[in-house]
């Protein structure tokens, strides 16, 4: 609760921080040290220091696991801020309403995260995705991002429209918005209640982007400016999955067995999709947003099989996926533009950067002592566990097997190809903390405990 | 505490070399590692030989079951002694070549190095898979970095073949895993595993695949020869002397006491079909080649035939002969490599028809490479001789094979077209006249000497006494065959 | 607030649940459509046709027509059209509080002033911007 009206207060204050605050580096600075409050209110929270004593007439609940992960998304804001609040500069005025932004950004994410009632999930969905629309056209003199907004935008209210369908014929069928699973013991199973549970599928499919409900990812993905797309495709992302892992699991699993089946299929093509597409992109920003669809694939087995494995993987998944996309992210946003030649050469003229995204690379792509590999592993052993799907896990590592060709290519063009010398320049704090990065995604890939013991 | 010696002090010497700027200390911090670890592995067969020394067991990732257990047996001392010997000689023979950015190309061998040793150390299937993929890693890096024009491809081929099989062996994997009783990824509750035949069998294709890959068997060979005609020497001794053996090593160590029925199943209907199939068509490709490098990329082939039969005849003989020919094939192709790198480095070629009447002009060299090729072709005398012998005696008198004949006869035939092609080889490089190349050619320098003296007194020392090998390797081979064999099964 | 959204209403839901109880809306459906139906069927019968030029023009409060709809104009009418509506929306907000101002006592009254805090932020902020200033 502390984080959730923390950020909210900070949001508006980032607001007014433009007419008080004239140099942006004064904004940036409130932004980070606001930051940092929030994750030590929400550390307080989970050790039991609350700020504010409120009846949230059982509509929330915040047990461990939503501290823990509203921690991980502050952290991985945090470092989103020191890779790349500064390249926010170039994007247009209003620098300190992106601010703002990403403050209410982060309220709705710890709604999702935190959610018992279908409203407070509803809510969640709509706080996070209005201000995602108004980042995505924040460049308003490009045509791409205004196309990619009013995209996003059209398609998102459909897909809400769907949910609020769902929720409705949830409701009908059960007299209740709260999502336990007694709710639904209770009700008799009903078309109207599976098909409310099937809309919800399908709109949260859509907030996650796997396929067939992916459309709209790699445009918006593609003409958002890089800036928000790294926060977009990653941090809001793990709030999505987890707004829908939290919803499946804590409501829905008596009827387990009416659901599974199509959240398998729906892997496998979001695996296929998003891996098989990406091998064809030229430009870096357009593959990495198909990357990022494959890798909704593997994060949905969570959904699929509930365990001790799926929860810690999971966690383990995010912080891997998040770190690494927003590494690459960060250096693509200094490039003139995100085609392939661009990171030609780039092992010669900038040695660090390019073994920190290595590493990265290396860690989407799950290959041993990345974090990267420990998270796929974690998922494949939660289906594993569950028994059944054992195409969907042969299936998947193929699919990974062919995820190696495109992340490959960036490291054999930064290593293995001459350049025609354009290069990016660079502070040695941003080397500093890449590669501090990179070393946590070793880290990670070699004892994931040190983040996983404060699941406990 | 000397299996962790084995895989930290390259690891570590590895990291630190990265950080070294001068290509002469990279170069000599990489040799001193590598005859240190050569010196640790050497005592840990003799002096240290105590079982508390040789293994390590520490607490690693418990909720998934798996432990960082690492230990020596007889197979493994034998591979690591491979590995350990081999960097000294690679690092010594190709001494005189210099690389761009040398400390990085030192740090990744000394890196592929940790990563073969603990593959060959590991007791936690986990824990290999890790170092399984961790010795491609830098294997990768060195071929496309240093290798020749069409490196890229090659690499890149060669990379996403074997981690798509690793992949597939990763299911596996965690199958067995989940069906351990005490959820562990350690060696002994996968030798304890009774798994359903149907369930075995297809365990035993997603495994076997990724082993298949690795050694590499007919059909999924095509990676082999456009990468070790493409990456720099040093690394094809690598990857032909030590990096193959990974995957006849996994077969031995994980597949096949793991699996026993499927195993049984596959092992002469599939397995020796396609090992038969491959064995006489690297060598008929083999004797067409007027290339060394890509003459010895299929002999390799040829030969690994052999072993995988032998693997699947599951007899003691040809068990221990696998084991020894593990380690005289690793020596013996590393001196052709050497021999390779010389010529090429000299002469800038390595075609037949561009050289020509070395006999004179090397005589050293002559001398050395002559006795290498027969030890290759497993004339008595030889390390070849022994662990083929083995092998053919083994596959002769298996017990579950139907055509032990068939089979023992057409590996006959290979081991006569390889002296066919070898001698072939031989002839055209040291015999004939001197081409306009070889006019002015000199002897191999004392770098190269020493290294091919070694190697050929290994080879002589293996021929002639091969009693300690057969003594190391025999308990180990007991007790695979004891996990492994249908037959010994069927009577518990 | 939202804990009124929570009532109970599978009671409602058991008392209508026999179709029959659906017939007088059937009936009224009925009669829509046919008296909708019925007198565009006689208008169109029983009116004069004459079809000038004029009757097929967009028809503006006896204004003559020109020019396309479809003209740039000032982003600030959107503005303030965009800011009314805001601000419209917040007024009704005051109705259902008006009626239930008594029951609701204290908690009613700082949660009701807490909304206006907030729009009053927001309303701060707008002015702070510029939103309201017509001449550049």
């Amino acid at each position: 609760m502390n984080a959730l009206i923390v950020t909210a207060v900070l949001g508006v204050m980032m607001m007014f921080s433009s007419i008080v605050l004239k140099r942006n580096s004064a904004i940036r600075m409130l932004a980070i040290v606001g930051l940092l409050f929030t994750f030590i209110a929400n550390v307080l929270d989970s050790s039991g220091v609350h700020f504010f004593s409120i009846n949230i007439k059982g509509m929330m609940h915040f047990d461990q696991f939503a501290y823990f992960f509203i921690s991980i998304s502050i952290f991985c804001t945090f470092i989103f801020f020191l890779l790349s609040a500064k390249e926010m500069e170039r994007i247009g005025v209003n620098y300190s309403e992106y601010f703002a932004l990403i403050f209410f950004i982060l309220c709705g994410i710890i709604l999702v995260a935190s959610f018992t009632s279908l409203l407070i999930l509803f809510l969640g969905i709509e706080i996070i995705s209005i201000p995602l629309y108004i980042l995505t056209g924040s460049d308003k003199k490009n045509l791409k991002s205004n196309e990619a907004s009013l995209k996003y935008f059209l398609l998102g209210a459909f897909s809400t429209g769907i949910m609020l369908m769902g929720i409705a014929l949830f409701y009908g069928s059960t007299g209740s918005f709260s999502v336990e699973n007694s709710v639904v013991i209770a009700a008799t199973t009903s078309p109207m209640l599976l098909i409310g549970i099937l809309l919800l599928l399908f709109s949260m499919s859509f907030k996650v982007s796997a396929a067939p409900f992916h459309f709209w990812a790699p445009d918006v993905y593609d003409g958002a400016p890089t800036v928000f797309t790294s926060f977009m495709a990653t941090i809001v992302k793990a709030a999505a999955f987890i707004a829908f892992i939290r919803l499946f699991s804590l409501a829905f699993t008596p009827l387990q067995d009416r659901w599974q089946l199509i959240v398998a299929v729906i892997i496998a093509l979001t695996l296929f999709v998003g891996n098989i597409t990406a091998v064809f992109q030229q430009s870096v920003k357009r593959m990495l947003a198909y990357s990022s669809i494959a890798q909704s694939g593997f994060m949905l087995m969570a959904l699929l099989a509930f365990n001790t494995f799926s929860v810690e993987g999971i966690l383990l998944y995010i912080v891997a996926y998040s770190i690494s996309t927003m590494g690459i992210f960060s250096v693509l946003v200094k490039m003139k533009d995100s085609s392939l030649e661009e990171f030609n050469g780039f092992a010669k003229h900038q040695p660090v950067l390019a073994v920190a995204l290595t590493v990265f690379l290396l860690s989407l792509a799950g290959i041993p002592l990345t974090a990267g590999f420990l998270s796929k592993f974690y998922m494949l052993k939660a289906v594993m566990h569950s028994g059944n799907f054992l195409w969907l896990i042969i299936f998947a590592v193929l699919m990974a097997a062919v995820s190696v060709y495109y992340y490959f290519r960036i490291i054999q063009v930064m290593f293995f190809k001459e350049s025609d010398s354009n290069t990016i320049i660079v502070s040695t704090s941003f080397k500093w903390l890449l590669s501090a990065l990179a070393i946590i995604i070793i880290v990670l890939g070699v004892y994931p405990q040190l983040l996983l013991q404060f699941l406990v | 505490m000397i299996a962790l010696l084995l895989v930290l002090l390259p690891l570590i010497t590895g990291v630190a070399t990265f950080f070294l700027r001068k290509e002469n200390a990279a170069k000599k911090l990489a040799l001193l590692s590598s005859l240190a670890t050569m010196v640790i592995s050497i005592l840990g067969l003799t002096l240290f030989n105590k079982t508390e020394l040789l293994q390590f067991s520490a607490d690693w990732l418990p909720g998934l079951g798996t432990k960082f257990d690492i230990r020596l047996d007889g197979m493994g001392q034998l591979l690591c002694l491979l590995t350990a010997i081999s960097f000294p000689l690679i690092f010594i023979s190709t001494w005189q070549r210099t690389y761009k950015n040398a400390h990085n190309f030192f740090a990744l061998m000394l890196l592929a190095q940790a990563g073969l040793m603990g593959v060959f150390l590991a007791m936690d299937a986990l824990v290999f898979y890790f170092f399984w993929e961790l010795a491609l890693i830098p294997v990768y890096f060195l071929c496309s970095m240093w290798g020749g024009e069409k490196r890229i491809a090659a690499t890149f081929k060669f990379f996403i073949y074997t981690f798509a099989g690793s992949v597939l062996m990763l299911v596996a994997l965690i199958y067995l895993q989940t069906q351990t009783v005490d959820h562990s990824f350690s060696i002994n509750s996968f030798y304890q595993l009774e798994i359903k035949n149907d369930i075995q069998n297809w365990l035993f294709v997603l495994m076997f695949i990724a082993f298949a890959i690795k050694m590499p068997l007919f059909p999924f060979h095509t990676w082999q020869p456009d990468l070790y005609e493409q990456s720099p020497t040093s690394t094809t001794m690598v990857l032909s002397g030590i990096m193959v053996k990974m995957g006849l090593f996994g077969v031995i160590r994980w597949l096949l006491p793991t699996l026993p029925s499927a195993s049984f199943a596959y092992g002469e209907t599939t397995v020796a079909v396609l090992a038969v199939i491959g064995m006489l068509y690297a060598s008929l490709l083999a004797m067409r080649q007027n290339d060394m490098k890509r003459l010895i990329a299929y002999s390799s082939i040829a030969h690994i035939g052999l072993m995988v039969i032998a693997i699947f005849a599951e007899t003691q003989l040809a068990m221990q002969g696998v084991m020894i020919q593990l380690f005289s094939h690793g020596i013996n192709i590393i001196g052709l490599w050497i021999i390779v790198e010389w010529i090429e480095r000299k002469y800038g070629t390595t075609k037949f028809s561009e050289l020509g009447g070395l006999a004179q002009k090397a005589p050293v060299m002559s001398i050395l490479f002559v006795v290498i090729a027969l030890a290759n072709i497993s004339l008595p005398l030889t390390n070849g001789f022994v662990g083929e012998f083995l092998m053919f005696s083994g596959i002769f008198t298996s017990k579950i094979f139907t055509y032990q004949i068939v089979i023992t006869a057409a590996a006959g035939v290979c081991i006569i077209l390889s002296a066919v092609y070898m001698l072939r080889m031989v002839q055209k490089i040291i015999y004939g006249n001197t081409s306009a190349i070889t006019a002015n050619a000199t002897d191999i320098g004392f770098n190269e000497k020493f290294a091919l003296s070694i190697i050929a007194l290994l080879i002589l020392a293996v021929g002639l006494f091969p009693q300690p090998i057969l003594d190391l390797t025999q308990t180990t081979a007991t007790q695979i065959l004891n996990e492994a064999n249908i037959l010994h099964l069927l009577k518990k | 607030m939202i804990h009124l959204l929570q009532i109970d209403i599978s009671k409602a839901v058991n008392e209508v649940e026999n179709a029959g109880s659906y017939l007088p809306i059937a009936i009224q459906l009925l009669l829509v459509v046919g008296l909708i139906g019925l007198m565009l069927l006689a208008s169109h019968k029983l009116g004069p046709k004459r079809n000038t030029s004029d009757k097929l023009e967009g028809f503006a409060c006896g204004i003559e027509s020109h020019g396309d709809a479809r003209k740039p104009m000032a982003i600030k009418y959107f503005l303030v059209a965009v800011l009314f509506v805001l601000f419209d929306v917040e007024v009704i907000f005051f109705y259902p509080y008006a009626l239930s101002f008594k029951q609701l006592g204290w908690d009613g009254f700082w949660a009701v002033m807490m909304f206006v805090g907030f729009f009053l932020c927001g309303f701060i902020y707008i002015i702070k911007k510029g939103a309201l200033q017509w001449e550049d």
